[in-house]
């Protein structure tokens, strides 16, 4: 014969499988039997009629000794409930508020640097005009010796500002065209 | 031919050593002393007892912001119950800035918050200020939403009603075939469920029946539990999950009256999600009206939210939705690694 006993461990796995097994089939009939269910059901009714009327004579006990009842406990925490909820309410607004002004930020710092941009692009441009307005007056100082020759004597002019070179040319050219 | 001694003793001795082990295990009361909710984290933002959690992302790639919406009925810590078994500890590590709504624990004074209050103010709100958050720290522009169980079910009615700043959704176990869910569907139903008896005489759903109703799904779960915990009683770390878990299950909070029999009306008596004709504060839930892309998660043995159940999205919902299903039960498919690897791969699907 083999030299082993009984596996205890199995017996008592098999002895509960049928266990779970047998009840459970039986609780299934139990809970969803019609007849238990509506029982069940008017014994909760009964529960909670029996715990409104016991309620109900403790708060007008407490009615007669001048003490809040849980009735007046239950309105009080209403209103602190409803309190709570406007002042969240004022909160969400001031929130949507705080979202406007930083939406008004971001747009004004763009409006600001579009501002600038366009600001340092007209400078751009004129400093290319006066740049481009040099050169053509450089250009009008180098034609002169070969449209206009020196006359013997003449001295030449020292150097001269920007201004004053523009106004002998200009008067130069009138009297260029003059002739 | 009676057995050998050594080989007939052996499985008793085994089983002494079970017992001993097992017996100092549950004498150190681990279910009271199990620490849930572990993973790093502030509060931004709080309404009326619900909390907005930051989790900062700890990889060093970042990726799309995360809002979990979690369920009303049980603690987030579902969701970070213990290290290595925590779904927002693997997706912070994974470089996801998680934003976490946590309704909080609602209390008898809370027996007047309506449904809309919910879907309508506090869920809003929280998408609002994650956004916020994530757009000042990770500059992100949209958030992906993920709900889980009621939370998806919140979420997609919320999301349908105010799109809000959300990019797409996942709903993970999240019924919306409320006629197909099982069991409790079956218990839900006017004739049979008092709903305004016990509204008007209870105030909150409280916590102790809703954890008993879990329980009466599966009566036998709460013996196979201890056979588990028998089974694998050598492995200290099951030990510590088994622990864990029990301390979440028995953590259950109390639903808020009015919005509880809003909601089972909605939900459970007409299945207002699929046949339409339900309106709040005046305005209709329309979930033909969510445009946004969607993603159905469902568990396999899941006895709460079946995936039928959970795909009823598809014929529910207004924009393209796509299905999937995770091994593992309604609590379950939060323990392993399979559902932060699903999130992680659905947020990068949609990196440009």
């Amino acid at each position: 014969m083999a030299d082993t006993g009984p596996d205890f461990q199995r017996l008592g796995d098999d002895l509960y499988r049928h266990w779970e097994s047998a009840m459970s089939t039986w609780w299934d009939q139990v809970l969803e039997s019609d007849d238990v269910l509506r029982a069940t059901g008017q014994n909760l009714s009964a529960m909670a009629s029996a715990r409104k009327s016991y309620e109900e004579g403790v708060d007008q006990g407490l009615k007669r000794l001048h003490l809040p009842t849980r009735q007046d406990l239950i309105q009080v925490t209403r209103i602190a409930t409803l309190l709570e909820e406007r002042l969240l309410q004022l909160e969400d607004r001031l929130l949507r508020m705080d979202d406007g002004v930083t939406q008004l930020q971001e747009h004004i710092v763009v409006l600001e640097r579009e501002t600038v941009q366009a600001r340092i692009e007209a400078a751009e441009a004129r400093i290319e005009l006066r740049e481009g307005l040099a050169k053509i007056t450089a250009r009008l100082d180098a034609l002169e010796p070969a449209s206009a020759p020196k006359k013997r004597g003449q001295r030449r002019a020292p150097a001269r500002s920007g201004t004053k070179a523009r106004s002998a040319s200009k008067a130069r050219a009138a009297t260029a065209a003059e002739e | 031919m009676a057995p050998k001694l050594h080989t007939a003793t052996a499985p008793v001795a085994e089983a002494l050593r079970r017992a001993q082990v097992l017996t100092s295990f549950l004498a150190s009361r681990p279910v009271a002393r199990a620490r849930t909710g572990q993973t790093p984290h502030r509060v931004i933002h709080r309404q009326n007892g619900a909390a907005l959690r930051y989790f900062p992302p700890s990889g060093a790639r970042v990726r799309p912001p995360l809002f979990i919406c979690m369920p009303l009925i049980n603690t987030w810590t579902i969701f970070d119950l213990v290290p290595g078994r925590s779904v927002v500890e693997a997706l912070v590590q994974a470089g996801v800035p998680v934003y976490l709504l946590d309704w909080g624990r609602p209390t008898t004074a809370d027996r007047e918050v309506t449904l809309q209050d919910l879907v309508d103010g506090v869920l809003p709100r929280a998408l609002d200020r994650a956004l916020r958050h994530a757009r000042q720290h990770h500059g992100s522009q949209t958030l992906d939403a993920l709900g889980y169980c009621v939370g998806g079910t919140f979420l997609a009615i919320s999301l349908a009603r105010q799109p809000g700043p959300v990019r797409r959704i996942a709903l993970l176990a999240a019924p919306i075939d409320f006629h197909a869910s099982g069991r409790l569907s079956r218990w839900a139903r006017p004739d049979r469920f008092p709903l305004d008896d016990l509204v008007d005489g209870l105030g909150n759903f409280p916590r102790d029946l809703m954890r008993a109703s879990f329980q009466a799904l599966r009566p036998t779960g709460q013996i196979a539990k201890y056979k588990t915990l028998w089974d694998r009683a050598a492995d200290p770390e099951f030990r510590k999950l088994w622990a864990a878990i029990e301390h979440w299950n028995a953590d259950n909070v109390d639903f808020p009256g009015e919005a509880y029999r809003s909601y089972v009306r909605g939900c459970y008596f007409d299945n207002a999600l699929m046949k339409g004709g339900w309106t709040l504060a005046g305005r209709a839930v329309d979930l033909k009206k969510g445009a946004l892309s969607a993603l159905a998660i469902a568990a396999e043995q899941d006895h709460i939210c079946p995936s039928v159940a959970a795909f009823g999205l598809k014929q529910a919902w207004g924009g393209p939705v796509r299905t999937t299903t995770l091994r593992g039960g309604h609590v379950g498919v939060c323990l392993g690694q399979a559902l932060p690897r699903t999130i992680l791969s659905w947020l990068d699907e949609a990196r440009p």
